[in-house]
């Protein structure tokens, strides 16, 4: 469905004006979707999408149900959530992964979006990392060290190993944050990826 | 760079770069929370902060086994307990930090974050971080999140320029699974007992391992 490269973010907002604002802010460098309640946005949420902006207030379903659907829709989206206080450690265990404070600064959400992406990034690396790390400690404890050396498939897997350790240490910027490495930590815990 | 080259004496370890994760493995009973305790302690004295994961003891022994290795209350210490739940009293310079069980790795990520804020605001920038033991963690998460939790772990560290220090019972686990877990460090101290002496050799940080030399 998506007609760019361009990483997909489904705002979620009840207030026409508000949500404007928000596409105005993301058009440039994301494909916006725009949804003004609840069910709307499970229509419009697709393997596509890589983040959803999701009002807490709204009138139908509230945004806290639409992030239980979501949740329970498969979907490997990264949701932030938009809210009027902020939250407290405590409610990690709802299930988004970033919360942002209203009112909203353009800055703080191009920022807040990107961070999202990076985290994805780095858990998709990772996954892979540890995949090939697995199938290479498979090889090495079932061949010998005369077979590894002919085999190509080993050769090709710890030359992947290598250029993904890179990859990994490049998206590793960002992890400086606590609240990022919490948020981190918390993926891992609650089995974030599929 | 950080010296490790008094407790184990091997040159590799005599310059370990800021922000490194080491796994220390080798099988039960060889000692390995003695090194990195020993490790740490050595730092302590040098005025660098200490952070103690523990999932086996409870934070007040954690405490006074530290004190009796550095030989001194003057050092700054924290201690993320996973076995008791009750806050301790008489604890007052440590920042301790309590988890429900091992296996809960979001509590322990937030005990770091507090015990790395609390070193840093007693303005201590550097220091070492010890998690004993991995093992333990394993038989309550999967090998592929404890996998992951290393190495975000690992990456937090570097950016903290701490050294890390991470214990693994090889007894306790297949090959396999201490072969994948060491991919998410830096490097390895292996440890392992012959003829009644405990050796260790050092892997990762040089091209190729070096020889064995007696602890």
């Amino acid at each position: 469905m998506s007609e760019s490269d361009l990483p997909v973010v489904l705002i979620v907002e009840d207030e026409p004006d508000v949500a404007e604002t928000y596409n105005l802010w993301l058009e440039e460098a994301y494909d916006v979707r725009m949804a003004h309640d609840g069910d709307t946005a499970m229509s419009k949420l697709d393997e596509q999408v890589d983040v959803v902006l999701l009002d807490r207030m709204m009138p139908g379903l509230s945004g806290d149900e639409v992030l239980e659907r979501i949740r329970d829709s498969g979907f490997d989206c990264r949701v932030a959530m938009v809210t009027a206080v902020e939250p407290d450690f405590d409610i990690l265990e709802m299930g988004f992964d970033s919360y942002l404070t209203k009112p909203i600064r353009s800055e703080e959400l191009r920022t807040t979006v990107d961070k999202l992406l990076d985290r994805s990034t780095y858990d998709e690396l990772l996954q892979e990392y540890y995949s090939l790390v697995e199938k290479q400690a498979t090889l090495e404890a079932t061949k010998s060290s005369a077979e590894l050396a002919d085999s190509e498939e080993y050769t090709n897997l710890t030359e992947r190993i290598a250029e993904l350790q890179d990859e990994l240490s490049e998206t590793l910027g960002s992890i400086e944050d606590d609240d990022e490495f919490v948020a981190r930590v918390y993926d891992l815990d609650n089995g974030h990826e599929q | 760079m950080y010296d490790l080259s008094a407790v184990v004496d091997i040159d590799a370890l005599s310059e370990v770069r800021p922000g490194s994760s080491v796994l220390v493995a080798g099988p039960a009973m060889t000692g390995k929370d003695d090194l990195v305790y020993d490790i740490l302690a050595e730092g302590s004295r040098e005025g660098e902060g200490a952070v103690i994961v523990s999932t086996g003891t409870r934070a007040e022994s954690v405490v006074e086994r530290y004190r009796e290795r550095v030989g001194s209350d003057e050092f700054g210490l924290g201690v993320v307990d996973c076995v008791s739940d009750s806050e301790d009293t008489d604890l007052e310079d440590v920042i301790t930090h309590h988890v429900n069980s091992p296996g809960d790795l979001t509590g322990i990520g937030i005990g770091i974050t507090k015990a790395l804020d609390g070193l840093q605001n007693r303005e201590i920038d550097r220091g070492r971080l010890a998690l004993t033991s991995l093992s333990t963690i394993l038989t309550y998460t999967d090998q592929k999140t404890v996998f992951k939790f290393c190495h975000v772990l690992s990456s937090r560290l570097e950016a903290a320029d701490y050294l890390g220090l991470f214990t693994i019972d090889t007894g306790a686990h297949e090959d396999q699974t201490v072969q994948v877990i060491k991919q998410a460090f830096d490097g390895m101290i292996e440890i392992r007992e012959r003829d009644g002496k405990r050796q260790a050799r050092v892997q990762g940080l040089t091209p190729a391992p070096t020889d064995w030399a007696d602890l």
